[in-house]
C-alpha cells in the first residue's frame, strides 16, 4: 500500500513538472524575425595620397632662347603629317583608336513590393549598408536602428546568421565566425549601455539585445565595432545578423 | 623626201627584228603593306538563362517567393514577383552575357541601371526608389544565397534612351560608363560567357508598389 502511494506521488510530481515546463514554453513565442545584412569591404592600409620621386632632377627653367622660340611658334619643332615612314599613323603609342563597343538588349527587372505584416512589431532601419574597414578596429555609430513593439512584454534577441549552427558547415567565415571563435563584429546599444558585445555565433536562441514591457515601442540605434585581423585578405564580406522578437503570450 | 622614207622604213624594220621586251620589266619590285585589323566586340544578353531561374529567400517574411509572370526561360524579365519589404531575395540565373571579340587585349563589361526603380500601380510618392543598395549583382554560383556578398548596381550618369529600353547614351559623359560599374572583364580575345545572379535587398522604407527598371550592359574592348 505504501509502495503504491510512493508511485502515485512520483507520478504526480512528474506530471506537475511536465505541466510547468510546457506552460513555460507556451508563455513565450517567436513573433517575428528579421535578417540584417552588413557588407564589409576590407581594404589594405590606406594608399599614400601623394608620390614623390626622390631621385628625379628638379625641374629647371627653360633657356631664354627656348622661351622666345616657343612664344614665336608654339608648334615648333614642325610636325609632318606624312613623313614617308612605314606608317602614316603608327599603331599603339600615343595614337588612340576608337574602342569598339557593344550594348546588347537591356535586361528588364521588376518586382511587386508588398507590405511587411510584421512591420508593426519588428523593423530594421538601415543607415550604413557598407562598412569600409582597414586592418585594425573600426567603430561606427548608429549603423542601423531596430524598432520593437508588442502588446505584451517581449524581448529582442540576436545571433549571427550564416554560422555553422544555422547555415551548414561551409559558413562561419569572417566576420561573425563560428563558436567557439569570438566574432570580430560587436554591437552596442548606446542608449542602454556603452559596452560592446561580440555577436553571438552559437546559434539560436542567441543573446538578449533588450527587453520591453507591454505596449512599449522602442527604436534604438545599434553601434558596431569591427576588428579586421592582419591575416584577413582584402575583399568583400557580409555579416548577417538575425533579430528575433519573442513575445509573452496572453 | 626619198631619204626620209628610207630612214623610216629602216626604223620599222629594225624594230620588227628586235626581240620582244617583257612588258613591265622596268617596274617590278616589292611593296611592304602594313595594316591593323580593327578590334570588334559583339555581345548578347540572355535573361533567365538556366532552368531553376527565379527568386529565393525572403526568410522570415511568411511567404514563399516565386517568379513573376513576365519571367520566361531564356528571355523576358527578371521578375521577382511579389516580395515583402524589409526582406532579402536572390534571383538565380538572372542574366547571362556572351561576348565575342578579336581584341587581344580583352574587354570590360559594365552594368548599370538606366534609371532608378520606377514605381507604378499604385504610383508611390516619390515615384522612384534608388537602385543603389537595393539591387545587387553577383556571379552565378550554386552556393549563392540571399546573404552572399554582392555588389550594388548604380544608376547611370548617362542618358537613358526610351526609359532604358533602348539602352544608355554615354556620349554626354565621355562615352564610357563609370568605372564603378564594372561587372566583369577578360584579358584576352575569344568567345566567353558569364552568368549573373541578382539580389534584392528591400529596406523597410520601400513603398508598396510595382517597380521596374532596365539594367544595361555595355562591353568595351580594351
Amino acid at each position: 500500500m505504501r509502495r503504491r502511494n510512493v508511485f502515485a506521488l512520483f507520478g504526480l510530481a512528474v506530471l506537475t513538472a511536465l505541466c510547468v515546463v510546457s506552460q513555460a514554453d507556451a508563455l513565450q513565442a517567436q513573433k517575428a524575425y528579421k535578417e540584417l545584412i552588413v557588407t564589409v569591404v576590407v581594404t589594405p592600409s590606406p594608399a599614400p595620397v601623394g608620390f614623390l620621386q626622390h631621385d628625379a632632377a628638379p625641374p629647371s627653367a627653360p633657356a631664354p632662347a627656348q622661351v622666345a622660340q616657343q612664344l614665336a611658334d608654339p608648334f615648333a619643332p614642325l610636325q609632318i603629317a606624312s613623313s614617308g615612314a612605314a606608317w602614316d599613323v603608327a599603331p599603339g603609342g600615343a595614337v588612340q583608336i576608337a574602342q569598339s563597343t557593344a550594348q546588347p538588349t537591356p535586361v528588364p527587372v521588376q518586382f511587386v513590393a508588398k507590405p511587411d505584416p510584421n512591420a508593426n512589431f519588428l523593423r530594421i532601419i538601415p543607415h550604413t549598408n557598407t562598412i569600409n574597414a582597414g586592418y585594425g578596429t573600426t567603430t561606427l555609430s548608429c549603423v542601423f536602428e531596430v524598432f520593437t513593439f508588442y502588446t505584451n512584454s517581449y524581448k529582442l534577441l540576436d545571433w549571427g546568421y550564416n554560422t555553422s549552427k544555422t547555415s551548414g558547415s561551409n559558413s562561419g567565415t569572417f566576420p561573425i565566425e563560428n563558436y567557439s571563435m569570438t566574432s570580430y563584429l560587436s554591437w552596442a546599444v548606446p542608449s542602454l549601455a556603452p559596452t560592446f558585445t561580440p555577436y553571438n555565433n552559437s546559434g539560436p536562441p542567441g543573446e538578449t539585445t533588450w527587453t520591453g514591457v507591454a505596449n512599449q515601442s522602442q527604436q534604438r540605434c545599434i553601434d558596431l565595432t569591427l576588428v579586421v585581423p592582419n591575416t584577413q585578405p582584402a575583399g568583400t564580406y557580409t555579416a548577417v545578423v538575425q533579430y528575433n522578437l519573442y513575445v509573452t503570450l496572453p | 623626201m626619198r631619204a626620209i622614207a628610207a630612214a623610216a622604213a629602216a626604223l620599222v624594220l629594225t624594230a620588227a627584228l628586235m626581240p620582244p621586251q617583257p612588258a613591265c620589266a622596268a617596274f617590278t619590285g616589292s611593296a611592304q603593306l602594313n595594316y591593323k585589323i580593327l578590334p570588334t566586340v559583339k555581345a548578347q544578353i540572355i535573361p533567365n538563362y538556366a532552368s531553376g531561374f527565379g527568386p529565393t529567400g525572403g526568410l522570415g517574411s511568411g511567404s514563399t517567393p516565386a517568379p513573376g509572370p513576365n519571367a520566361v526561360a531564356n528571355g523576358g524579365t527578371v521578375d521577382f514577383g511579389n516580395v515583402v519589404v524589409g526582406y532579402q531575395y536572390l534571383y538565380k540565373y538572372a542574366a547571362q552575357i556572351k561576348v565575342q571579340t578579336n581584341d587581344s587585349a580583352g574587354f570590360v563589361v559594365y552594368g548599370e541601371g538606366a534609371t532608378d526603380f520606377n514605381g507604378s500601380n499604385p504610383v508611390p510618392a516619390p515615384a522612384t526608389y534608388p537602385i543603389f543598395q537595393t539591387l545587387y549583382w553577383l556571379l552565378s554560383n550554386t552556393g549563392n544565397t540571399a546573404f552572399s556578398p554582392a555588389t550594388s548596381f548604380n544608376r547611370t550618369n548617362g542618358n537613358a534612351i526610351a526609359g532604358g529600353s533602348g539602352g544608355i547614351d554615354y556620349s554626354p559623359v565621355g562615352g564610357v560608363p563609370s568605372p564603378m560599374s564594372v561587372v566583369w572583364s577578360s584579358p584576352s580575345a575569344g568567345n566567353v560567357t558569364q552568368g549573373f545572379d541578382y539580389q534584392l535587398r528591400l529596406a523597410g522604407t520601400v513603398p508598396a508598389s510595382q517597380f521596374n527598371l532596365y539594367i544595361v550592359y555595355t562591353v568595351i574592348g580594351n
